[in-house]
């Protein structure tokens, strides 16, 4: 049955009108939590800035729970809808969220992309995030700190996502 | 080159030389297998008041009617078990009837329309069912080879109700000599599968004397989960 599926598509270079949503940077959440910024450049196999990529991110709440339903706004909790800039620039204000290991999923869609890339950054050392059993694939590989952001200040994190080449990001099977 | 198409893979793979746009964004490493369901958790819940009345119709936000013929595109969203996905956000977009995206990175050369803009929303309702107002978008020439032209076609993009449910796909129509020469459509390796993206003429769905019925069915993948509230 799974074989009727409708296949997957490029989103193509034009989706922005209709795909953006206003704020969609901003992550809200229903409880109060730690106000992170994670932001960061997408670059090409070439490392070339990937200026026409729409990006999306669901997570945890502070709380370390399924985010809960919005009231009283147009947006859904927990989630993230960004897209990047002339330079690859992406940016999204988010709580850090709760768990043992605060993560964020992400998804990554552009022209060039048949389908969705997926993947996710951890808001964790890089020692920590080894031990995840998730990533046992990856235990003894340089790779695995692609997964991984970098502290840039009080509250702030950068991480960077190539998707092709030299230092290239991890990327899962969807 | 590593390509990374499973045997059973259903979908485009990354790098597809015949869209030349995948050949330095596809990734070359082997993609990392997740356990089994770690995408198949509750997704966000889209609050109601995200889509307001009249953002179906893509036709009715102009001082008078856009250009083009005007249709009426209905259709089910499902899973793999052929069971509705319930109050999930559907979002298209589109190109004028002359091949023109409202959008300032379009340069081809055909004529805006002020009367149509090509971006609609809406949520499935209790059977899956979706219904939006447009009209029949024109096809356009492309960079990819010479004399490329894409088919005429409607993007759409699925929440679906768990992150594994996740689709931006394209819908295409009956007929279109175009779908032969087109890298993106044919980039779908089962022939089967590329015909599910497209859609069915059906009149009676269309308004008598005013607008073509179009039906286009989406079939998302299983998933255990829904949204909290949904």
């Amino acid at each position: 049955m799974a074989e009727a599926r409708t296949p997957s598509q490029t989103i193509g270079p034009f989706f922005h009108e209709a795909l953006r949503w206003e704020d969609g940077g901003n992550v809200t959440f229903a409880e109060p939590g730690r106000r992170i910024v994670l932001s960061g450049r997408v670059l090409d196999g070439a490392g070339a800035p990937v200026a026409d990529a729409m990006m999306e991110t669901w997570q945890l709440s502070p709380a370390g729970r399924t985010p809960a339903p919005a009231t009283g706004s147009a947006r859904p909790h927990g989630f993230g809808r960004v897209e990047t800039g002339k330079d690859g620039r992406y940016r999204i204000e988010t709580s850090l969220p709760g768990g043992e290991l605060p993560c964020i999923e992400v998804s990554f869609f552009a022209r060039g992309l048949l389908k969705a890339l997926r993947t996710r950054v951890y808001l964790a050392s890089e020692e920590r995030v080894r031990a995840d059993p998730a990533l046992h694939a990856l235990a003894g590989s340089p790779r695995l700190k692609t997964l991984v952001a970098a502290p840039a200040g009080a509250n702030e994190y950068r991480w960077d996502v190539r998707l092709q080449g030299e230092g290239e990001t991890v990327f899962f099977a969807a | 080159m590593n390509d990374m198409t499973r045997p059973d893979e259903l979908d485009p793979p990354y790098l597809y030389p015949g869209y030349r746009s995948t050949a330095l964004r596809a990734p070359r490493e082997p993609l990392l297998e997740l356990p089994a369901g770690a995408l198949d958790v509750p997704g966000p819940t889209v609050p109601r008041e995200f889509v307001r009345s009249g953002d179906n119709d893509l036709t009715a936000h102009g001082k008078s009617a856009p250009l083009g013929e005007k249709m009426v595109l209905t259709g089910r969203l499902l899973d793999g078990e052929g069971r509705p996905v319930r109050r999930s956000l559907v979002e298209i977009w589109q190109a004028n009837a002359s091949g023109r995206y409202a959008h300032p990175g379009d340069r081809h050369d055909a004529p805006l329309d002020p009367n149509f803009v090509g971006a609609g929303r809406t949520f499935t309702d209790d059977e899956g069912r979706y219904r939006f107002v447009t009209i029949k978008p024109g096809a356009y020439p492309w960079q990819n080879h010479p004399y490329a032209w894409r088919p005429q076609h409607i993007h759409f993009s699925l929440l679906g109700n768990a992150p594994v449910q996740r689709l931006v796909t394209q819908m295409y129509f009956p007929g279109d000599p175009l779908l032969d020469i087109d890298p993106v459509y044919n980039s779908v390796p089962d022939d089967a599968a590329r015909r599910r993206m497209i859609c069915a003429l059906d009149l009676e769905t269309g308004i008598e004397g005013v607008a073509l019925g179009y039906r286009f069915d989406i079939v998302l993948r299983g998933a255990k989960s829904t949204p909290l509230g949904i």
